[in-house]
């Protein structure tokens, strides 16, 4: 692990040798390829600029910050409260899995854990804006590569769950329904039901792509052995979640650290998959969402009854400490390390978004791959721009 | 076109053209942030299919468009490329903000890398408020932006006259009628 | 073992860092303070739950490599930087008619204490014996102000993009990283927004209007809590207790 910038700096410096063999060969210079910011290609407005040597890529560079909004400046000026409507908009796909983070790591603080029934309510919407923001992942995944179909198919279903959300939070996109000690509401009737329903839906969506998409051989060709990321760099990198996992390491954030959720009351399967190319990377997700449902059902199963919220003061004011939560968000580990000073408001937030470190390897894992293999390996890694950018 | 850039046009061609233009939108999709995908489910997805509306979302480039939907948080950095890109479109051109980043600046009012409204770099027709509107805000806004461009004097906005007005009579979607 | 049972009879103290913990954490302290000897300046284990230390800035990148190769945490989770200064600005509420108010920005610092205005703090993970680690240190301001740190660029390759984050955001430099840019914002822009002495102009120029916007709370106030209807919007109506 210690030769692995060694073996980086080798690699470029073959690839640059190679570049300038070949241009003093065939009198040729290398092209210059600007993608994005704003690109069909890209999701969101992250720009890429690659260097290439006829098809082949020698040179990456993202460049981030088109749609850096300040996060971090903009939570020492807010209270708490006030905190979670912003943080909604980190991850715009998953919104209420971004609160969750924060709202733990400030109960932490305050010492005030929330009652029994509000934990399974936030794990269960936490799973449902999962399978919202995977879903959408699993459409656009086949636009990627060409084929139109899935996308719709996702928006069609990913409605079912959005609905779901909007009826318990009354928020579509952004419910802004976690409160320090709880939650805002309980759950409205009938929503268990129709809830069991629609899990059923995605259920048979997970299996619509992987006839459509995963089974299709060229999706396969386009994908298998393309982009792999060995375990030691996807460490090394800070690759989270399903990236991560695609890489071999056994690690879910769900499962292997004490959380004040309801993941330690109930079973699921963590999925590994020991390729880590793009390919491995698509099916860690297809699995998840699929896992989501279950674990959604066997939320619903053992759900507690009781309050939703915890006795809390009416003006919040977090002692003075330091704490980091983080959380398996849908695109991977997003933690906050929050500083109070006792105040109103937060001193420093610092938010560890999942895709600024699933993007950081681009550079790495681009170097060498054929031009259209960018797009795949780049939807693969799956990434938010507010999640990179904050 | 003579006719149509001196704006002596006789008022039944004026109406019959007015109303080609207005149920053949094409419409570039500028996302930038969460209500990009609001403006996708809008666009893409089969519930709300804005076609039934005579829009088409998929031009190939902006050369070929006649409104950008601008939905999202319009940053600094890509101020420029927005401007640039509104400049490659043809006249006569629409500009519909979708979501209150767009508009204004939104819950990022006080930040210090995002643009307070895209109307400063700009002209808008439409805004659609909301953090994000719902697809259905955005079809209203498509729905009144076709009511003005029936009632449109063509001859103004061939000349690029027609952005004028736009600052004394803003359309807003669920803000009251059409001028 | 002998210990823990001492445990128990010393949890009434108000001081819970004397606990002897769960002995993980102890012993990543432990480890450092074999590889780096007086390189760390303090440590803070909240047994069960997260361990901080602070090392010298000079030992920053060989605690780096110690993290990584002695106590095993091979996942580069973040690094940021930290202002410790109060803002001069408070939360940006000002009247910008009247006078600014006197504000104190005496340096307070948090867990594991500090000496300079600046700390750079990274957070890595064992993935095998499932904890975490944050790691801090100061920096120190140079003759002519400017702040530089050692690059973790060769310890952990994911750090790139943080440290190029960090500063351009506090204006630390990292000594050893080739590519400086900056990561958001565009080359012209000037300052170091995290930086707590860096206005937010858009509260500068007009009121807040959280100041006048003091709204009734539904159900009227419950005395018992001892505290009064809130002033700043946001926190009114947000917070109230219930759930029955």
């Amino acid at each position: 692990m210690t030769d692995l910038v060694d073996r980086q700096k080798l690699s470029y410096i073959a690839a640059q040798a190679a570049d300038a063999r070949l241009n003093v060969e065939l009198e040729t210079e290398g092209m210059t390829l600007n993608i994005g910011p704003q690109h069909p290609a890209t999701h969101g407005t992250l720009r890429i600029i690659v260097r290439l040597d006829g098809e082949q890529v020698v040179w990456a560079d993202p460049s981030a910050g088109y749609m850096h909004r300040g996060y971090e400046k903009l939570t020492e000026v807010r209270t708490f409260p006030q905190v979670t409507s912003l943080i909604n908009r980190i991850d715009w796909l998953g919104s209420f899995a971004n609160e969750v983070p924060f709202i733990l790591a400030a109960e932490k603080l305050m010492g005030v854990e929330a009652p029994p029934r509000a934990q399974w309510i936030r794990t269960i919407l936490f799973e449902l804006s999962r399978i919202a923001n995977v879903s959408l992942f699993l459409g656009d995944l086949g636009v990627q590569l060409g084929a139109i179909t899935p996308v719709f198919m996702a928006f069609r279903d990913r409605e079912y769950v959005l609905n779901l959300i909007e009826s318990a939070t009354g928020g579509r996109f952004h419910p802004n329904f976690d409160r320090i000690g709880g939650l805002k509401d309980d759950l409205p009737k009938g929503w268990i039901l129709e809830t069991r329903q629609v899990m059923k839906k995605l259920r048979n969506f997970c299996d619509e792509i992987e006839n459509l998409l995963f089974g299709n051989a060229i999706f396969q060709i386009r994908t298998r052995g393309i982009g792999i990321i060995p375990k030691e760099v996807a460490l090394q990198y800070g690759l989270s979640g399903a990236n991560l996992r695609a890489s071999g390491v056994d690690w879910d954030l769900r499962r292997d650290q004490k959380i004040p959720l309801a993941y330690d009351k109930i079973d699921f399967k963590v999925w590994t998959h020991p390729d880590g190319d793009s390919f491995a990377r698509c099916w860690i997700r297809l699995q998840e969402t699929r896992e989501a449902t279950l674990i959604v059902d066997k939320l619903l199963d053992g759900l507690p009854a009781g309050p939703v919220m915890a006795k809390v003061p009416r003006i919040i004011k977090v002692p003075e400490g330091e704490a980091y939560v983080s959380t398996e968000n849908p695109l991977g580990e997003m933690g906050y390390y929050v500083v109070s000073q006792g105040d109103l408001g937060p001193f420093r937030v610092k938010i560890r978004t999942a895709s600024f470190n699933n993007i950081s390897i681009v550079p790495w894992v681009l170097r060498g791959v054929f031009v259209p293999d960018v797009i795949t390996i780049l939807a693969s890694l799956y990434f938010i721009l507010g999640d990179i950018d904050k | 076109m003579g006719l149509v850039d001196k704006g002596r046009m006789p008022k039944p061609l004026t109406h019959l053209f007015n109303l080609g233009r207005s149920y053949s939108l094409w419409v570039y999709q500028w996302g930038l942030a969460c209500c990009a995908i609001e403006m996708g489910a809008a666009f893409g997805s089969p519930r709300y299919d804005v076609m039934r509306l005579g829009v088409i979302p998929l031009p190939a480039s902006p050369r070929q468009a006649d409104l950008v939907v601008v939905s999202g948080t319009v940053t600094d950095k890509m101020a420029p490329a927005i401007k640039r890109l509104y400049e490659q479109m043809p006249e006569p051109k629409y500009v519909i903000s979708m979501g209150s980043c767009a508009n204004c600046g939104g819950p990022y009012w006080d930040s210090y890398s995002v643009t307070k409204g895209v109307d400063q770099i700009i002209p808008v027709d439409v805004y659609v408020p909301g953090c994000p509107p719902r697809p259905e805000a955005l079809l209203e806004g498509v729905v009144l932006l076709q009511q003005r461009i029936k009632n449109e004097d063509m001859g103004a906005r061939w000349r690029g006259e027609g952005t004028k007005n736009l600052v004394k009579h803003p359309i807003v979607v669920g803000g009251g009628p059409v001028e | 073992m002998v210990q823990l049972s001492d445990a128990v009879a010393t949890a009434s103290t108000p001081e819970p860092l004397a606990l002897p913990g769960d002995g993980l954490r102890e012993r990543v302290v432990q480890q450092l303070r074999d590889v780096l000897g007086e390189g760390l300046v303090d440590s803070l284990v909240k047994p069960g739950d997260d361990v901080w230390v602070r090392v010298r800035p000079e030992a920053w990148r060989a605690a780096g490599f110690a993290l990584r190769d002695v106590v095993g945490c091979q996942h580069f989770s973040f690094l940021s930087a930290i202002d410790w200064m109060p803002s001069p600005f408070g939360r940006g509420e000002d009247d910008p008619t009247a006078p600014p108010p006197e504000r104190s920005t005496e340096v307070r610092h948090g867990y594991t204490g500090g000496d300079a205005r600046f700390q750079v703090f990274a957070r890595v993970t064992n993935l095998v014996e499932h904890f975490g680690v944050t790691i801090k240190a100061d920096v120190p301001a140079g003759e002519n102000g400017d702040l530089v740190v050692d690059s973790w660029l060769s310890v952990y390759a994911g750090a790139n993009w943080h440290e190029r984050e960090a500063h351009e955001m506090f204006g630390i430099r990292f000594a050893g990283h080739p590519d400086l840019r900056n990561m958001y914002l565009p080359t012209e822009f000037e300052g170091h927004p995290l930086r707590k002495d860096f206005p937010l102009l858009a509260r500068m120029v007009k009121p807040w209007p959280g100041i006048v916007d003091v709204e009734p709370l539904p159900g009227g106030d419950d005395p018992n809590d001892g505290t009064t209807s809130g002033t700043t919007s946001g926190t009114t109506g947000d917070t109230e207790e219930g759930g029955e």
